[in-house]
């Protein structure tokens, strides 16, 4: 069923890159004017990150939400003083028309779900700032808004739709293509509009979608306005929501200078983060160190120290390692997560993190850790912890081991100066929450008050793997005579089974009782879109998304699964 | 983790136990459990008996069998496999041709241990269901064999735990744990085959246990010496030269009890039943009904005549079928057939099925072949002795309570019966009550050096060697 | 099967008892070099590869392995024969290879060698089955020297020498208390051929070195007639003095009753003079390699000679150990020593003597000059008196157990 020639085939085709900078955009223009930033969205049809399509109508593919996601991070960390974000467009009559359509009719499925993956991620980042960061986003609908434009737009806190009695806001995806709008359109329209369902079932069947006073009324958008007032009420409601901000009015930003990472053989290699890949076992070694040299305890400190601080560059290295891992090694199924250094310096860190949480570089450097944490679990990919002697599994790199799917700790019993210890921060407890908003310790028992407390009570002790497993904190405690033959079991065990029967697992048995927009997102709306990407009536010869602007209608099996 | 253990003293291996720590951990545990077991399960109030045991030290060919009285509980149990052979190649399944494994596979971790903890499990478990057989012993001779039988299922019990401790980790030592608490015929917490539930009550159960359930086991080691594990394939070969002496005992065993009975039947010039029996030893008809009961139980133990277990553990190279290097087909077997028995309206037919799903009746049909060859021997005995009487085996589909057949009533001829003509001639074709009551009252105990029970005729040579009279035990 | 043709050369088969095997496969299993193969109906030794290793014995759990027949090269049992086997087939006699068949020279040399026990007797139970007179002198085996070495001190009146006869390919099998017989070259000062020299076996039956096909001979230069008038023996000078590499023509083997026992538990008394202590050395040997096995009884040994220097055998006897075997060296000619005989010492030893004649899986060896035999006896006689035993009665029960043996010249 994936079509012959995939676009995705990342062994012959070059590495997808998650590093760029502004100069080198080809899709999007960002200007600044005090408190208000404006995103102009202006795609280069011809600019695919892979060839065999073409850009038009302002839709995009994963190199144009690249840039995206790099302009909102460079506004996050470079341009403090921003407090609204307007997502606009620099093209006549259309907004966005959202993903292109014969880059998914051209994909492989692996493709599209880490595609639509990533600009989930994206979009829930700009919730995220927004929630977190006074950072708000108003997404300026000055023409068509189709689909994956619509759902950016959702995506935003307001949403403004030029009335010209022809741009419309929709999600075609359904009649038009057979698909779902994969990128939250369905879950925000209720969850976050509260679109009432009988009218969304009309919108997301309509193919031309709403416009006008209706749209306001469905509350599909937040205001419908004349081309003559449109730029005037764009710009009057982004001041009016600036107000409201604490972003800082007078601070200046620091720079996210590129990131200094050798690519080889083996892997990505950076100053904190080095991954090793062993092909043939099909696994991927992450690990993270902690710094070799005391950090800065002060803001002025931070503020010099800038992208090279140790939580914020980790951050960003880890990001990346987790970019490039998922889009360029699908086969890579299992992630041994490790950690190495000194633990003290993490938990010393780690207070400073907590002592300056609201200063705005420190806000959204932990923001970056918590989104980024928080991509590890919805990663379908094995993750298993090793904590071994040498490891800094403490505070905020022992999230690490909290999110992993296993954890396995070294119990020296003979040997207790040279075992590996664990270490609970308060960063533990609430900073870096997951997609379903629970921190993970909490999330690991279920909100029970007894363990969590007991877990609290810890913080600071260093935990030996029998403190550690009698805590709950890890999934079991291996001496050094089982040690190498047990991981090596799990692993080749791992590594034998299902892909997709794991990935379903994993998503299931990581996200328990809690449910969020966003891991409706993830769960619900991402797993019914992967099983809808490689059904006949989709992706089959005859499937809609295949046959979409050839003219031919296309042919569905009916049967009601 | 200091111990003052003399590892190669006190067990005999090959496996360098001695600078191994994962062994020695596990066994340090494992150890003073299987002898607390074999105190309280191994045979009745044979603590103290010095047994003329046959030990293996080593595998050389003057190794494995060294000559001595001993204790029980202070026999060397050892762990030995044969030598391996370099650049071993995987002999059949998807991985044939590949190197053989040293290490489990994680990916079949799950069926090896499952295959490794069944095996492991009949082991203690026939122990259990002998360990009153001693006090109703025919001789000592007997009484010796019988002692050597146990403490061999109780060194193949350590040839598996070995396994389960050097390669299983954690869960290899719950699991060797766990053999030896499970106990045969314990409804809450039995062992894992039905046939190591069963009991053992009279000496021809034992010695037709040992001639057919213990031939059973030497097929199924047999298909696992086969296997892509080569430690699993080593430990078995290992096995089946110990395994030999248990089906000797059986096949003998049987062989003198119907020495004895054609040798009364000819003293008193008959042959009918009752006579028979009046002089103390035990009528052919009734050695065929213990044999028609051992044997279709014992087929039983192969499994489903259809299998994806089967198909599974051979594709993946974890278990061969018997003689598997002899055979001249590919070893990967996805494009053969095999034929199976099947009742389609009352009559027995054949169909073909895919030879992978079908390898539990192949390894059955194996086993019933080398069945049948003992049972002839037995009729060469009856014959010398000029008797006219046949013991058969019954056919295949009788009896039987596991597979397609179990469906069905077929007589021991083969022919599909009603319940009705089961019910009416069952007491003719598997042992009575009555029988069983028969034979138990048989079951005296002679312990005096040289003699014998009257229902079993004297072995042909004693132990290595010994003169009958020798004292094989020596109760103390 | 053909009778031997005269030129035909024979072969040990092995051979497996169909009606005692049970078909477990652990023989094929064990066998390293795949010798053994079997189909429905039997397991078979395959002749041309088969090597006489024996690692295929131990594991038997039946017995039904350790067969073995004489057999022409040519003939041996095929395959196909074996696999149609019920039964094995009466052991076929290569020669008609009874007494009767011996030449008269040697059976009248066996009957005055144990006269002692009233002529030739039944070997142990457990003695193996011993080839006798598989090479007559019309058509002896060749043997070749490999060795022959002095084994008494340079000084010493009597030059015992150590010879090790090479069979090559031939196949010459012998069981310890065997002898062979060597005839000279050449004719005598009557221009007859030399009469045959009965020699005892000194090595085990696995060979002088373990897996050769060898076997060592203890053979004492004679330079007087027995009323101590020089003389030069034809025989023993002619073996003395062949170097390494030569050529000899060798008869036999002979002797079924000077045997030793097999089975575990059992114990030897060996009385001995001089040469006579080639088979005790024999018997000696083997049991010491079968040690590790833990199977044998006791080993008593009384071992007579003039002096220590003349005892051949000396030092190596020194080092074995003592829980291995009991010796007792009796020197008539010891310098400032009173003058030992065997005799002197069997009464010294009188509990342990009378305990293990008593010892129904002892046996009793006698070998050496014909002078000893009857102060031996007396001895015995004069202990077991002193022990509230018979020997006059104890004596017949010995020999029909077959458990004294005597042979002296």
């Amino acid at each position: 069923m994936e079509p012959a020639g995939a676009i995705a085939d990342t062994l012959t085709s070059p590495l997808v890159d998650y590093q760029t900078h502004p100069d080198r955009y080809k899709h999007y223009k960002a200007s600044y004017d005090g408190p208000v930033a404006t995103l102009r969205i202006d795609i280069d049809e011809d600019a695919g990150i892979r060839p065999g399509y073409k850009l038009k109508l302002n839709s995009y593919d994963l190199g144009v939400d690249i840039e995206l996601y790099d302009a909102i991070q460079r506004i996050r960390f470079e341009h403090p003083e921003v407090r609204t974000v307007v997502l606009t467009s620099a093209k006549d009559r259309v907004f966005c028309s959202g993903a292109n359509i014969f880059m998914l009719g051209k994909s492989s499925h692996a493709w599209k779900v880490n595609f639509c993956k990533f600009t989930n991620e994206t979009r829930n980042g700009l919730e995220d700032s927004s929630r977190h960061s006074g950072l708000k986003f108003i997404a300026a609908c000055n023409g068509t808004t189709a689909g994956g434009g619509y759902e950016v737009a959702l995506a935003c806190d307001e949403i403004i739709l030029i009335d010209d009695s022809s741009s419309a806001v929709s999600l075609p995806e359904v009649p038009l293509l057979g698909v779902l709008p994969g990128t939250g359109g369905l879950t925000r329209v209720t969850d976050k509009r509260k679109v009432r369902h009988d009218l969304a079932d009309i919108f997301c069947t309509t193919t031309e979608g709403v416009r006008g006073v209706r749209a306001r009324e469905w509350r599909l958008v937040d205001a419908v306005v004349k081309p003559s007032e449109f730029a005037g009420y764009v710009q009057q409601r982004a001041v009016q929501m600036a107000a409201k901000s604490d972003r800082p009015q007078d601070a200046r930003g620091i720079t996210l200078a590129p990131l200094k990472r050798a690519i080889d053989d083996n892997g990505y290699h950076y100053e904190y983060v080095d991954v090793e890949i062993d092909s043939a076992s099909r696994r991927a070694t992450l690990t993270v160190k902690a710094p070799a040299k005391a950090q800065p305890d002060d803001i002025q400190g931070i503020l010099a120290a800038g992208a090279n601080w140790w939580p914020l560059q980790t951050g960003r290295e880890l990001d990346d390692a987790i970019l490039m891992l998922r889009t360029n090694h699908l086969d890579v199924g299992i992630w041994l997560l490790k950690t190495q250094g000194d633990a003290d310096q993490v938990l010393a860190a780690d207070a400073t993190l907590a002592k300056h949480k609201n200063h705005w570089l420190v806000r959204e450097t932990i923001g970056l850790l918590r989104r980024t944490l928080a991509r590890l679990e919805v990663s379908s990919r094995t993750l298993i912890a090793l904590i071994e002697p040498g490891s800094a599994f403490a505070g905020t790199l022992l999230e690490l081991a909290l999110a992993a799917d296993r954890t396995y700790m070294l119990d020296l019993p003979d040997d207790p100066g040279t075992a590996p210890k664990l270490v609970l921060s308060e960063l533990n407890f609430g900073a870096y929450p997951r997609v379903d908003g629970v921190s993970r310790v909490e999330s690991r028992f279920y909100g029970e008050t007894e363990p969590v407390g007991k877990a609290r009570s810890a913080i600071g002790r260093k935990l030996s793997a029998q403190d550690a497993a009698a805590l709950g904190l890890i999934t079991a405690a291996l001496d050094d005579i089982d040690w190498n033959d047990e991981i090596r079991i799990v692993l080749e065990e791992r590594a034998s089974m299902s892909p997709d029967a794991l990935t379903g697992m994993e998503a299931n048995l990581r996200f328990g009782v809690t449910e969020t927009m966003e891991t409706r997102v993830f769960g619900r709306l991402s797993a019914w879109q992967n099983w809808i990407f490689i059904r006949p009536n989709a992706v089959g010869e005859t499937g809609a998304l295949k046959v979409f602007g050839t003219g031919t209608k296309a042919k569905f099996n009916w049967e009601r699964v | 983790m200091s111990t003052d253990i003399n590892y190669s003293e006190k067990i005999p291996n090959n496996v360098n136990l001695a600078e191994d720590r994962t062994l020695q951990r596990a066994l340090e545990h494992w150890q003073p459990g299987f002898i607390s077991w074999w105190k309280d399960m191994g045979p009745e109030g044979s603590l103290d008996y010095d047994v003329y045991l046959r030990t293996a030290v080593s595998v050389e060919p003057n190794g494995w069998a060294q000559f001595g009285h001993v204790k029980m509980p202070d026999y060397r149990w050892g762990i030995f496999l044969t030598p391996g052979q370099p650049d071993a190649k995987i002999g059949f399944g998807e991985h044939k041709g590949e190197p053989v494994w040293q290490e489990v596979p994680g990916e079949h971790r799950a069926n090896l241990r499952r295959i490794i903890v069944t095996q492991g499990d009949t082991e203690p478990a026939s122990v259990e269901q002998q360990r009153h057989l001693g006090l109703t012993c025919p001789s000592l001779y007997d009484l010796r064999n019988l002692f050597q039988v146990n403490v061999e299922e109780g060194r193949h019990l350590w040839a598996m735990v070995y396994l389960l401790h050097r390669h299983f980790g954690r869960d290899g030592r719950e699991e060797a744990e766990a053999l030896l608490t499970r106990r045969s015929g314990d409804s809450d917490n039995p062992r894992i085959l039905g046939a190591f539930n069963e009991k053992t009550p009279d000496w021809l159960s034992l010695f037709m246990f040992t001639y057919f359930t213990d031939r059973d086991g030497k097929y199924q080691l047999c298909a696992l010496a086969e296997s892509g594990f080569e430690p699993l394939a080593r430990t078995t070969k290992f096995m089946l030269t110990e395994e030999a002496h248990h089906m000797f005992v059986g096949e003998s065993g049987v062989s003198r009890v119907i020495q004895r009975t054609c040798q009364v039947m000819n003293e008193l010039k008959t042959d009918e039943p009752a006579k028979v029996r009046a002089a103390g030893a035990i009528d052919l008809p009734t050695i065929q009904r213990y044999l028609n009961f051992h044997y279709s139980v014992t087929i039983d133990l192969f499994g489903a005549d259809q299998s994806s277990n089967a198909a599974t553990f051979y594709t993946s190279g974890l278990k061969g079928r018997f003689e598997e290097t002899r055979r001249s087909d590919d070893h990967v077997l996805k494009s053969e057939t095999y034929r199976l028995l099947n009742i389609i309206d009352g009559r027995l037919v054949e169909h073909e099925a895919p030879m992978l799903n079908a390898l539990n009746e192949v390894l059955r049909d194996d086993y019933i072949k080398d069945s049948v060859g003992g049972v002839e021997r037995w009729n060469k005995v009856i014959d010398k002795a000029g008797v006219a009487f046949r013991l058969k085996v019954p056919h295949k589909a009788f009896h039987r309570k596991i597979g397609t057949l179990s469906e069905f009533r077929v007589s021991p001829d083969g022919r599909v019966i009603s319940e009705t003509e089961w019910t009416a001639n069952v007491t003719g074709w598997l042992p009575t009550a009555e029988d069983r009551a028969f034979v138990a009252s048989l079951m005296g105990r002679v312990v005096e050096p040289g003699k014998f029970a009257n229902w079993i005729a004297p072995p042909a040579v004693g132990v290595n060697r010994q003169p009958l009279n020798f004292e094989y035990v020596r109760f103390n | 099967m053909a009778a031997a043709a005269p030129s035909a050369e024979f072969s040990r088969q092995h051979l497996i008892d169909p009606e005692v095997c049970i078909r477990c496969n652990t023989c094929e299993a064990t066998c390293p070099i795949h010798a053994i193969t079997h189909d429905s109906r039997n397991y078979v030794v395959d002749f041309a590869i088969c090597n006489a290793c024996n690692a295929c014995l131990s594991p038997c759990p039946t017995g039904a392995i350790d067969h073995w027949r004489q057999v022409l090269k040519s003939t041996a049992y095929t395959l196909d024969e074996q696999l149609s086997w019920d039964s094995l087939p009466p052991p076929i006699e290569l020669e008609p290879g009874s007494q009767a068949e011996v030449p008269s020279e040697i059976r009248e040399l066996t009957e005055i060698a144990t006269a002692g026990q009233g002529g030739p007797a039944s070997p142990p139970w457990s003695a193996d089955h011993s080839y006798v007179n598989l090479y007559s002198l019309a058509k002896p085996a060749i043997a070749t020297v490999a060795g022959n070495y002095r084994l008494t001190a340079e000084g010493a009146s009597a030059d015992i020498r150590h010879i090790v006869l090479d069979f090559g390919n031939t196949v010459f099998p012998v069981l310890e208390g065997q002898t062979l017989g060597i005839v000279p070259p050449g004719l005598d000062r009557n221009g007859r051929l030399h009469f045959v020299r009965l020699y005892s076996v000194a090595s085990p039956r696995d060979g002088e070195r373990p897996g050769y096909n060898n076997v060592a001979l203890t053979i004492k230069r004679v330079t007087a007639d027995h009323e101590g008038k020089p003389a030069i023996g034809v025989g023993s000078n002619y073996m003395c003095d062949l170097a390494i590499g030569d050529q000899l023509k060798v008869v036999g083997p002979y002797g079924a009753s000077f045997l030793m026992p097999n089975h575990p538990g059992s114990s030897l008394m060996m009385i001995c003079t001089g040469t006579g202590s080639a088979p005790m050395r024999a018997m000696t040997e083997r049991r010491r390699r079968r040690r590790a096995l833990e199977e044998a009884g006791e080993l008593l040994l009384f071992f007579g000679a003039r002096a220590e220097e003349e005892l051949p055998y000396f030092g190596p006897l020194m080092k074995l150990p003592k829980e291995f075997i009991d010796i007792n060296f009796a020197f008539s000619r010891a310098p400032n020593q009173p003058r030992k005989y065997v005799q002197d010492r069997i009464r010294e030893r009188a509990e342990k003597v009378v305990q293990m004649l008593r010892d129904e899986n002892c046996y009793v060896y006698l070998c050496g000059l014909k002078g000893m035999e009857e102060g031996v006896i007396d001895a015995f006689r004069a202990v077991c008196h002193e022990h509230g035993q018979n020997w006059d009665e104890l004596k017949p029960e010995l020999l029909a157990k077959s458990r004294l043996h005597i042979e002296t010249y």
